[in-house]
């Protein structure tokens, strides 16, 4: 018996393989004055925020670098401060029923979490060591603190941690990264 | 404000129910419009990625969710064409007989208005019309009913592992029976076992409206109007018939839309909120919520996965999104285990690294370099399967208006849930036992994931008597003898299957009622 890797290249007729490379392109986008390009790229090309402030940009980095490492060079400030500015934003916040300002959750987040870093540890939380940043990381996925006055604290973990997933691991070459077969049927054509 | 020409019968969203009431109806020659509040969408720009589909659900007005179980509006409801059917697993399972009779048999709930038996044929026929791959004879538990037109769709690793820990257990599996094309069906592709379901079937083997009932309505006659965003449902001036809906456009311009009939087919949420944003003065509570029952006993079903890391390697890549294999052994209501209520497994559900189902989130409290680690582990050696349990209805459990609005004024909804003690002793004695199958599988390491809600039901439900219920056993209204309500908002009781292919069942039912009825309902 062949093995469903194989058996699902026996099956496939070359139209649909056509459409499996074509989907083999699929990528995050941001709008840049470049076109659309990736967020590493937009992030490489030192594309300026447009929702989000440098200082944020630099916040949700250093969070994204310890959520998921590689995630700040995925573009994590790049692709958040994109999707802000969409109709429809893509990132998972979308799922949490969060009635209020996406704009708002991720900003409130990250002032929340440097005055957490300050309190703590009286410095940005940029500028804490990987052992202080992974301890309130943990700290902020379990409770919200005292003080912390942004969108519940574990939410505000969940949802920038799938960001991180989602900059690294949500395209083909994420996949690629880990041995898995994307078998895509249609890239989108279209800004998103 | 413009008040465009008014049509035989005007329904409201484009999903599962309203697109078979609009094929149907435009079919037998009445002329209908569909009312869908978000984009266009076809099967060309249903694209393969996780993140590109969260655009497929709801980005419409956002709903308050609260209460220890607070239900997933968002991630289950639709936004465009073909709503919320759209991204659905298809696993097409009916309900159980007893699942009609819960008041009768347990006491608990209520009785549906009609009985399996009444429902079997609308199963059996669309069935047919749609077409559902699986092993009948294999469901022991399935109730009567047509063997499928397809076989069953293929079985990988990770469903054949972890069927090895239900055997051990002497437990039975089958296939779940889905309405995904196994082989080529009425012209549609089979499907290419790849995992995309949720990402929206591009190749059309998965049945949503796009493949189904909205080319046929199209091609009757019917018109839908897209970014049309539906508020309220108008009354004449009794208040006891429905004259049209009022709706705003992507503009943010007021329509009114007036028709002989109204359907409202906008799932769990907005069914009820638009019934009760209608409140006149002829009906201060809402339309026909001369019960005080609109908006009461939303139901959605616990759920959670039990995930097990394996030696071998699991190929979590293949399938399909809603399982491959299914297991009801734990269905029968039997108040003799401690609790009234069923479940089910669906196993060996096909996944992707990212998104809110998918590989990393088995771990959520994993972080940083642990992350990467477990990620390079998991996509190749993961395996789960997913608890679907029975929640009885409870009066509390409501949508009621909120106080903030939207862009139009009009309040939003904000709804309350909880699991009561029988769902929560269900879930738990569930859980159990699915870890016990996989560590009987052979699954090294086993753990689950938090109790979640899946499915949502109810909020404007059917029953016999219009004291208690809003609309009869067709969706018609008790209050307005012209307005009907399509979707799972009818479902008195949930079971523990998964609710589309009873919403097919059930829209098929009343839409030919309609039009068997079609010169007396719509005489004023």
């Amino acid at each position: 018996m062949d093995s469903p890797r194989e058996s699902i290249h026996n099956s496939l007729t070359r139209r649909d393989l056509l459409l499996r490379m074509g989907g083999g392109l699929v990528a995050i986008t941001v709008s840049s004055m470049w076109g659309e390009i990736s967020p590493a790229q937009a992030r490489a090309r030192g594309t300026a925020l447009r929702t989000l402030s440098a200082a944020q940009g630099r916040t949700l980095e250093a969070l994204g670098g310890v959520l998921l490492p590689g995630a700040r060079e995925a573009g994590i400030a790049h692709y958040v401060d994109d999707q802000l500015r969409r109709d429809n934003p893509l990132f998972l916040l979308k799922y949490m029923d969060y009635v209020d300002s996406y704009t708002t959750f991720y900003a409130e987040g990250l002032r929340s979490l440097e005055r957490q870093s300050s309190v703590r540890y009286r410095q940005s939380f940029r500028a804490l060591s990987r052992e202080q940043q992974e301890e309130l990381v943990r700290a902020l996925s379990r409770n919200s603190p005292q003080g912390w006055n942004g969108p519940p604290a574990p939410l505000f973990y969940f949802v920038t941690r799938n960001d991180a997933i989602d900059v690294v691991y949500g395209t083909p070459e994420g996949f690629d990264k880990l041995n898995f077969p994307y078998m895509g049927h249609i890239r989108p054509p279209e800004r998103w | 404000m413009t008040r465009v020409e008014k049509v035989d019968i005007v329904i409201v969203g484009s999903g599962a129910a309203g697109s078979v009431f609009a094929a149907k109806l435009a079919q037998s020659g009445k002329s209908v419009v569909i009312l869908e509040a978000g984009p266009e969408r076809t099967l060309k720009n249903l694209y393969s990625s996780q993140i590109w589909a969260r655009r497929l659900k709801w980005a419409g007005p956002p709903t308050e969710t609260e209460g220890p179980d607070p239900v997933s509006v968002a991630f289950n409801s639709g936004w465009g064409t073909g709503g919320a059917a759209v991204h659905h697993y298809a696993n097409w399972l009916r309900l159980h007989p007893e699942d009609f009779e819960m008041q009768s048999r347990f006491g608990r709930g209520s009785d549906w208005p009609i009985s399996y038996d009444e429902l079997r044929p609308f199963y059996d026929r669309i069935q047919r019309e749609v077409g559902i791959s699986g092993d009948a004879r294999a469901e022991v538990w399935r109730p009567a009913g047509e063997p499928y037109p397809m076989p069953p769709l293929p079985v990988f690793a990770q469903a054949q592992l972890i069927a090895q820990g239900f055997s051990q257990l002497g437990l039975r599996t089958a296939p779940v029976p889905m309405a995904i094309n196994s082989v080529v069906y009425n012209g549609r592709a089979a499907c290419a076992n790849d995992g995309w379901c949720d990402a929206g079937c591009t190749l059309g083997a998965l049945a949503n409206p796009l493949v189904l009932h909205l080319p046929q309505a199209l091609a009757a006659g019917a018109t839908i109007h897209h970014h049309s965003y539906v508020t309220r449902v108008l009354t004449n001036t009794k208040g006891d018939r429905a004259r049209g809906v009022e709706y705003y456009d992507a503009k943010g311009q007021r329509h009114i839309q007036e028709a002989d009939v109204v359907v409202l087919a906008a799932f769990t949420v907005q069914n009820p909120r638009i019934l009760l944003n209608s409140a006149t003065a002829r009906h201060p509570n809402g339309l026909a919520n001369s019960s005080g029952v609109v908006g009461r006993y939303i139901m959605a079903h616990s759920t959670a996965n039990v995930f097990g890391l394996f030696k071998e390697e699991t190929e979590n890549f293949m399938g399909r999104t809603g399982g491959q294999l299914l297991s009801q052994e734990s269905y029968v209501k039997d108040p003799h285990k401690g609790y009234v209520g069923g479940s089910q497994w669906l196993i060996g559900n096909a996944l992707k690294p990212n998104d809110l189902l998918g590989i990393a989130n088995s771990r959520p409290e994993l972080f940083g370099n642990a992350l990467h680690e477990f990620l390079a582990t998991a996509s190749q050696h993961l395996a789960t399967m997913t608890f679907v349990g029975e929640k009885l209805p409870s009066s509390d459990d409501r949508l009621a208006l909120s106080e903030k609005k939207d862009p139009y004024g009009f309040p939003l909804a904000r709804i309350t849930h909880a699991f009561g003690p029988d769902a929560i002793k269900c879930f738990e004695a569930g859980i159990k036992e699915g870890q016990t199958i996989f560590r009987a599988a052979g699954a090294y390491d086993v753990w689950v994931s938090t109790r979640a809600r899946m499915h949502l039901m109810g909020g404007v439900i059917m029953g016999r008597d219009a004291r208690m219920s809003v609309t009869n056993s067709y969706g018609q209204t008790h209050d307005a003898g012209n307005l009907f309500i399509a979707g799972s908002s009818l479902f008195p009781t949930g079971g523990a299957v998964n609710p589309t292919f009873s919403i097919y069942a059930l829209a098929l039912r009343s839409a030919e009622y309609l039009l068997a009825h079609w010169g007396g309902l719509t005489s004023s």
